[in-house]
């Protein structure tokens, strides 16, 4: 921003009236900055509330509707009078530019309301929303009044730090890509407007080209410079981001199968992935239920939760002799709190972070704004929780009662007919298998979200519906229960060598498999997994969606690369996995590098350190690369201008010079030393002799082919008459 | 430097004959020192002349008396439009008594030629010129004929204007070194050229300049023009004329090739200066000009002074987009396109150096 400043300053004092009076952009370049405005805005509109994209448009729209008439009125003007010279065009140019400025006015006005809607929005969008709404709208705005070269500058400016806040909502591997083209656009108008005799083309490729060098330094920079956390920190940005939530009502889920967007990565190394019916993501337990939605219990009281923190280091004592399932997983910014696993699982980097649960979900201490990483390590064999605490009894039975009434009836039936908790389960599970029960995206609606109505009438739902249903016969008839959400499998991603055990590569877990299934608990055996939706889509429950889902959800999205077109189409899955994979890599490596990762890699390359050392490193080297920079700029410029070192002779007439500005007396730079020193004498007559004397000499050096020697006298000659100069100058009052 | 001596002695030793000249003009054209000096700085640096001015200001007589002063052979052709290029150069013509074709020379076959009210010649006549002034030769019916050296043409013209004339074309104005205007001559000037008419009411001006003689002899000329070639330039000096010329290309290189030309150091920075832009032989003519002014103030090295007293009289002809059509205009103002150059560069650092 400096930099441009100084910039402009520069060239409005030289050409004062040039610049300020007539700037004006060329029609190729105005309608270049508007179309790289409308990308801009494009980029992050998803982000802005409706009336400021309503705004926008109005404005971007408007300007287009300025450059297109100021482009009728040249060509009018063209036709009436045959443009002869130089004047005419100006005047046309002057033309031009009344058309395609608005009354400040009406500007100021407009843009006092905006600000007034921003502020009142404030409240209900938040901080970070409401400041990229003013952002977008200034820069909208800006594009009013570009009056002179500056206002140009400014304009591409905010431009780039639009770009620049779209990367806080978004940054995946797709969409920084997206940004980095635009950036290479966005610079290439600003070199276009100085250039604008080659093609648009070639400016883009000599700013790629450009961007492509200074890519070194943003790698390096990348790497070692620091991130400390007050100042390097994402701002939070609050979205209404797709995921599960802690209130589950029959229905939702289905909506979130919409979603292709990716939810987390698993990554096993180089252990063997379990089977797909293993793979139950643990995220939420929900425990309570008021008849019509489940929902996580907020705050267990403290003993219990000790007791099973308790219950969970038992857990890891006693499995010793089993071998651990060892993997990381890296989630995608949910927004929420919850985090992912195979249960029974404890985080090895459990510290501050990551908090293990009693109900062996794990929970991050922060909202997940960014890509986060954690190892885990699970015991898929062990039982959870094999005692359960009187409270936790109370909870998992608890059910609203007469809000299901022939639901509670059939469990009571069921209690009576099966004594033993797990035959009654499978007493349910074998109902909805063989009476004619359907698995389905497109639910019909229940009033109320009445389960009744579902399991006697309907009878057609989702994997929701079948979880809320049974844990609810399970808890009427006597029987802990709870729902559990999170996602079910995921795809694998990577090399199949066939071989179960040599497979490398990660799972992708996107919100289409969003899932939700129930917990019994038993005596002796602890929580029991029980997922009716296997009873209903085996198919859904071992290796993924059956076609029919995927026909379903295809058309339910109505896109036009639905994931189920892109399965079928060979080639396509291909490159769809393939791409998987390397937005993994970014995700991983790129998003993913925090602080302490960056720590670990200096540890790689330096050794292990006190952490103040690296500072002082990382300090050392931006301070050595900052002087490298300036000294290779310096280095540039001088080969530019080849800078002409001053003779001695030279440097003494302008330090005369420079005293006699301070008495009031500038040479004009066109004027001769001779006629110089002429006026001198007529304005101090005082200074007449010494002052001539110094000229003489500095011509005779100057322009006379002298021997060395000569030359050396006279230039001793020279600094002794600017000594008298000098003194004659002091003597002045 | 080996010749440095040498030329500082030539210097010194012409000294008086430059005087001698020098006062020997101004007292036939009066009370107009500084065209004198150009006038004579023209000729030292082998340049041609042309005088521009309304009727009656002593073009003529300028011309007469410089060709007279240097001792020179010199024939006067007053240009008409119904002037052929034969009636210049000469013609050849059958002999009967040898029986072959005898060359008559034309008046252009002498040392000076002066060029009387060039420009109401038709064009023809007026390029029946070039070859003599850019070669210093002419080609009869195919045979090039050697002109006799020193050669100089001394071309008057009126103002265009004026009924009857024909604009110079560009190529031959640029083979004019300087044009020079004499102007109104001042209060006392005019007294003294009505007293001295009246006092030579009888006299012809023939008898006046006959009486008047050369002052020098032609070797002698030879010998200042070749001592005016040898003077010292400096690099600073060469530097300035570079930046002079730049700025008037400006408009012209700026849509190719902006890298040298914006470096010059200009004070009316981007203003562009609506101008034709110099050619090399103008920048040539001006360092020649340059150095035979630093010889007259009796210097061996030539100063930015001498290219900027000379600037003016060599380059306003050349830059000018349309020949002037007013009164007057072709004196020194401010406004002119070749002040404005001059006042576009620094002198101290004229290629913007920094």
């Amino acid at each position: 921003m400096i930099f441009f400043n100084n910039k402009t300053k520069k060239s409005s004092s030289g050409t004062l009236g040039k610049v300020n009076v007539s700037f004006c952009l060329s029609r190729k370049n105005a309608w270049l900055l508007w179309l790289c405005q409308c990308l801009n805005i494009a980029v992050i509109a998803l982000e802005l509330s409706t009336w400021m994209l309503a705004i926008i448009s109005l404005s971007l729209a408007w300007q287009a509707l300025l450059l297109h008439n100021s482009r009728d009125r040249v060509k009018t003007r063209k036709k009436v009078s045959t443009v002869k010279h130089l004047s005419q065009r100006q005047h046309n140019h002057h033309k031009k530019q009344q058309a395609s400025i608005v009354s400040p006015i009406i500007l100021g006005i407009f843009a006092l309301l905006g600000c007034i809607a921003i502020a009142i929005t404030a409240k209900e969008v938040g901080i970070l929303a409401s400041m990229v709404h003013l952002l977008c709208f200034s820069y909208v705005l800006k594009a009013f009044e570009l009056k002179a070269r500056r206002d140009f500058y400014q304009l591409l400016l905010l431009g780039l730090f639009v770009l620049a806040s779209s990367l806080i909502f978004r940054q995946d591997l797709v969409f920084s890509f997206i940004t980095l083209i635009l950036l290479v656009i966005n610079l290439s108008v600003l070199l276009h407007f100085f250039s604008s005799e080659k093609t648009f083309a070639s400016n883009i490729k000599v700013m790629t080209v450009i961007l492509g060098q200074s890519a070194i330094l943003a790698v390096v920079l990348f790497l070692v410079f620091p991130r400390l956390s007050p100042f390097w920190q994402m701002p939070r940005a609050k979205s209404a981001e797709t995921g599960l939530s802690d209130t589950v009502k029959p229905g939702d889920i289905a909506n979130l199968s919409r979603s292709t967007k990716l939810a987390f990565r698993a990554d096993f190394g180089q252990q063997a992935i379990p089977n797909y019916s293993q793979l139950y993501w643990r995220a939420m337990v929900l425990e309570d239920f008021d008849g019509r939605q489940w929902t996580r219990i907020k705050a267990a009281p403290k003993n219990s939760a000790k007791a099973s923190a308790s219950n969970t280091f038992s857990v890891n004592l006693n499995g010793s002799d089993i071998v651990p399932l060892n993997y990381q997983i890296t989630v995608e910014p949910s927004f929420q709190k919850y985090l992912f696993a195979l249960a029974p699982a404890i985080a090895s980097n459990e510290g501050n972070d990551i908090r293990a649960k009693s109900d062996y979900t794990l929970m991050s201490s922060k909202i997940i704004t960014q890509a986060k990483s954690y190892q885990l390590s699970s015991f898929l064999s062990l039982p959870l929780a094999l005692e359960l605490s009187e409270h936790s009894r109370t909870v998992n039975l608890h059910y609203p009662e007469g809000s299901n009434p022939r639901l509670e009836q059939m469990a009571l039936q069921l209690q009576h007919n099966y004594p033993e908790p797990q035959a009654r389960a499978q007493a349910v599970l074998s109902r909805i298998n063989q009476q004619n029960y359907s698995y389905t995206l497109q639910p019909p609606l229940l009033i109320n979200n009445s389960l009744d109505q579902f399991f006697f009438d309907t009878q057609a739902g989702f994997c929701v519906h079948y979880a809320s249903a049974f844990t609810f016969i399970m808890r009427a008839s006597g029987i802990p229960a709870r729902l559990v959400t999170g996602y079910l499998g995921g795809e694998f991603n990577g090399t199949n060598t066939g071989d179960k055990l040599s497979d490398k590569g990660h799972l992708s877990i996107y919100q289409y498999d969003a899932h939700a299934w129930s917990e019994i608990w038993v005596q002796g055996k602890g929580w029991v997994r029980v997922d009716p939706t296997g009873a209903v889509d085996p198919e859904r429950v071992n290796s993924g969606w059956s076609n029919e889902l995927l026909q379903q959800q295809s058309n339910l999205n109505n896109e036009l690369f639905s994931l189920y077109q892109l399965k079928n189409i060979a080639l396509l899955n291909i490159l769809r996995l393939q791409f998987d994979i390397l937005d993994y890599q970014w995700t991983k490596w790129v998003i993913g590098f925090n602080s302490k990762q960056q720590y670990n890699l200096l540890k790689h390359w330096f050794g292990k350190m006190a952490s103040w050392k690296f500072a002082l490193i990382i300090a050392i080297a931006l301070v050595i690369s900052m002087v490298m920079l300036m000294l290779f700029l310096h280095l540039l410029n001088r080969s530019k201008s080849k800078k002409k070192p001053l003779a001695k002779w030279q440097l003494v007439y302008q330090k005369s010079l420079g005293q006699l500005a301070k008495q009031g007396i500038v040479k004009p730079a066109a004027m001769t030393v001779n006629n110089f020193s002429k006026q001198v004498r007529e304005q101090y007559p005082e200074l007449a002799i010494v002052f001539t004397r110094l000229s003489v000499s500095y011509n005779r050096l100057c322009y006379q082919t002298l021997a060395k020697d000569e030359q050396l006298k006279l230039t001793l000659t020279m600094q002794q008459q600017y000594q008298d100069f000098c003194q004659t100058l002091k003597k002045q009052p | 430097m080996p010749q440095t001596p040498n030329i500082v002695d030539t210097v010194q030793a012409s000294q008086q004959s430059i005087t001698a000249i020098l006062n020997k003009i101004e007292s036939v054209v009066l009370g107009k020192p500084k065209e004198c000096r150009l006038a004579l700085a023209c000729l030292l640096a082998q340049g041609h002349l042309l005088i521009e001015d309304l009727p009656g200001m002593g073009k003529t007589t300028l011309a007469h008396v410089l060709a007279t002063t240097l001792g020179l052979s010199y024939q006067r052709t007053q240009f008409t439009n119904d002037l052929l290029p034969a009636d210049v150069v000469g013609f050849s013509i059958f002999d009967k008594e040898s029986n072959r074709f005898e060359l008559h020379k034309g008046p252009i076959f002498n040392q000076v030629v002066l060029a009387d009210e060039i420009n109401r010649a038709s064009p023809k006549t007026q390029s029946a010129l070039l070859e003599a002034m850019a070669e210093q030769q002419v080609s009869i019916d195919g045979i090039t004929h050697e002109l006799p050296l020193p050669f100089f043409v001394i071309a008057t013209q009126n103002p265009l204007f004026h009924a009857g004339t024909y604009p110079l074309p560009e190529s031959q104005l640029d083979r004019f070194m300087m044009r020079l205007s004499l102007g109104f001559p001042d209060l006392k000037a005019e007294k003294k050229i009505l007293l001295n008419t009246a006092q030579r009411t009888n006299q012809t001006t023939r008898d006046n300049t006959a009486a008047n003689g050369g002052v020098i002899e032609q070797e002698e000329l030879i010998a200042m023009q070749d001592a005016v070639t040898q003077i010292n330039v400096s690099n600073d000096v060469i530097e300035y004329i570079i930046a002079l010329s730049h700025v008037s290309r400006r408009a012209y290189s700026s849509h190719s090739n902006v890298t040298h030309s914006t470096q010059t150091n200009t004070q009316v920075n981007d203003a562009e200066i609506n101008c034709k832009p110099l050619s090399p032989r103008a920048s040539k003519a001006l360092l020649q000009a340059a150095k035979a002014m630093a010889f007259i103030d009796n210097r061996d090295y030539v100063l930015p002074d001498d290219v900027q007293a000379v600037f003016y009289v060599v380059c306003q002809h050349r830059l000018e987009m349309q020949p002037s059509q007013q009164l007057g205009a072709s004196h020194i103002n401010d406004n002119s396109v070749a002040n404005q150059i001059l006042k576009s560069v620094d002198v101290l650092n004229p290629l913007g150096h920094s």
